[in-house]
């Protein structure tokens, strides 16, 4: 018994993982996938096995459609600005001890606030008669009449933009700067001795040697964006119509409020396929652009 | 600890060299202190914002939305919040999730992790499946977690919330211990086989205790996590006997709309305790986020 534990340990170590995953991921995609096939509701799942009925229809719904194009937009607008601001505040405050130090403290904080609370406060903060920007644009005269920014269809996909960014950048910073710091010395004080000029050390030292993590920086972020709910769920409820209607809160309402399990289920895949799709791509692309600077 | 000291005093080394060279050219001191004033308000404007709305009248907070309360502050609403919505029971109930799950968590990822970066389990498929299960959205496995959990009878428990918390925190757990247990120097622990030591007891006596700042950053991440996590605890409870914080306040809609001063309220009784944990412990948060999150 002992020398048999001793010699599987290393796949013992692994087994809790491995029932864990077996759960809560391979039963669930295979319930998913034989889900999707069917007519089910919520109450009754599995009711009418229907083929490819709810994949057919998935194609020609418009909502659906509509919420894939906001998800991806949503996560390619966030991710680039929290990309960008953390990156270009890290580059400011690479060199200062101190005050880098302040600045990645208070940068915990939005990170770690619950984002239930993040859209509560920007809830607020957007509200046309108690908010803060409506005061204040009113007061100061930009603004002649109050105005909903959630309810407005130009203003609320950006509303909530606004509100990620704020919790995310930090995280996009504390990275950065981590980045930043662990670049080697050796370059910068050789290009000192050359009398490298401010913006040519950047271009040709930081940025070449930054690159690969801001990229993975970047990666991780749009990957984890694109799960959007809470924000979307809290502010706007994917309105007003669907203009911030995004995939996982779509899923949730045809699956929890409608209690259509069948087409939900059918969603879930597609969304499913589409990220593997843009992880693959993103990874690949990614390895494409470090060989391409390597050589 | 002796590589991470070594890193330190590097990076200490580079900040002087770089600071001096390339920043203060580039950008001035005065840049920098607008920029850090502007993200400093950028960052507490909402938060403080948060603060003096609980402390406004109902009225007021109906008719203005200047940041400072211009009548007597109004500290009804702190009492109102836990009269109106059994806050209490949420924040009791969030507590116990939390700490449960992360610990659930740990046990779980620890030898996982160490048995990957040590012994390469599972080749490249366990890695990556586990990491793959963090990037999914969780609502595309929402559907049969809920059955499951129903047909076992744990929906609308908090054995059931632990559970999906504690798989939901796997990934994360694994992703952040994989640096600490990287940067081990291997021979610590074949000195430890030559010893006479079992694989379990190297990984409990040796690497527990070397990765114990790792531990520690990854139990706060994911306790927080778990305190934060609104999407499974909307789908899997419906009662006050298991409704988290997040539920909590998402819960002040009252005949005259959101109620913002109760809500705020509210809202800074679960996000208070949070902020002091993330200060009292910042150091190993940011050791957590940066190790695991610049690697390729």
């Amino acid at each position: 018994m002992k020398a048999f534990v001793e010699r599987h340990s290393p796949q013992l170590m692994a087994l809790p993982t491995f029932i864990v995953l077996i759960f809560f991921s391979l039963i669930p995609f295979v319930y998913v996938i034989s889900l999707s096939l069917t007519d089910s509701t919520l109450a009754r799942p599995f009711n009418d096995f229907i083929w490819f009925s709810n994949y057919k229809r998935a194609f020609t719904d418009e909502i659906f459609g509509a919420s894939v194009i906001n998800t991806l937009l949503f996560a390619f607008v966030v991710t680039s600005v929290q990309t960008l601001l953390g990156f270009v505040l890290a580059l400011a405050f690479r060199g200062e001890r101190k005050l880098g130090g302040v600045l990645r403290t208070l940068a915990l904080l939005p990170l770690f606030t619950p984002p239930v609370a993040v859209a509560m406060i920007w809830r607020l903060i957007y509200d046309p008669t108690s908010g803060l920007i409506n005061h204040y644009l009113l007061q100061w005269g930009v603004l002649d009449r109050a105005v909903g920014f959630l309810g407005s269809p130009t203003f609320a996909m950006p509303a909530i933009m606004i509100a990620d960014i704020w919790q995310w950048t930090p995280f996009c910073f504390i990275l950065s700067l981590a980045a930043l710091q662990s670049l080697p010395t050796e370059p910068y004080e050789a290009a000192a001795v050359d009398g490298a000029s401010a913006w040519q050390v950047f271009r040709r030292l930081t940025l070449p040697m930054i690159t690969p993590s801001i990229i993975v920086i970047f990666l991780f972020r749009f990957l984890i964006a694109l799960k959007v709910f809470d924000l979307v769920f809290i502010l706007t409820y994917g309105g007003p119509g669907s203009v911030t209607q995004v995939v996982s809160f779509y899923i949730y309402k045809i699956g929890f409020t409608q209690f259509k399990s069948g087409y939900a289920a059918t969603l879930s895949i597609l969304v499913l396929i589409l990220i593997s799709i843009i992880a693959t791509f993103m990874t690949v692309g990614r390895d494409l652009i470090l060989k391409k600077q390597s050589s | 600890m002796e590589l991470t000291r070594s890193e330190i005093t590097e990076s200490a080394v580079q900040q002087k060299t770089m600071g001096q060279r390339f920043g203060e050219v580039v950008l001035g001191r005065t840049v920098r202190l607008v920029l850090l004033l502007v993200f400093a308000i950028g960052v507490l404007l909402p938060i403080f914002y948060m603060g003096t709305t609980s402390l406004k009248e109902p009225i007021e907070i109906r008719e203005t939305g200047a940041i400072l309360p211009s009548r007597d502050l109004f500290i009804e609403n702190w009492f109102r919040a836990y009269r109106n919505v059994p806050l209490y029971r949420y924040l009791f109930n969030s507590t116990v999730t939390a700490v449960v799950s992360t610990a659930i968590a740990l046990l779980i990822a620890v030898p996982v992790t160490y048995a990957i970066v040590r012994f390469q389990v599972g080749g490249k498929i366990l890695p990556a499946w586990i990491l793959g299960t963090y990037v999914m959205p969780p609502i595309v496995v929402s559907l049969p977690i809920f059955a499951m959990l129903r047909t076992v009878k744990l929906t609308d428990t908090l054995v059931g919330l632990i559970l999906v918390h504690s798989m939901a925190n796997l990934p994360v757990a694994v992703w952040l211990l994989d640096s600490f247990i990287r940067a081990i120097p291997r021979e610590l622990e074949e000195a430890a086989w030559v010893d006479g030591y079992s694989r379990f007891d190297t990984l409990r006596r040796v690497v527990v205790p070397l990765i114990r700042s790792g531990l520690v950053a990854t139990g706060i991440i994911c306790l927080i996590l778990s305190w934060n996590e609104f999407l499974f605890a909307l789908i899997l409870t419906y009662s006050d006997a298991s409704h988290t914080f997040p539920i909590g306040i998402s819960r002040y809609e009252g005949e005259h709309g959101l109620q913002f001063g109760e809500m705020a309220a509210g809202a800074l009784t679960g996000i208070i305790p949070i902020y002091i944990v993330v200060l009292l412990f910042q150091r190993y948060l940011v050791e957590g986020l940066t190790h695991g999150g610049v690697k390729g």
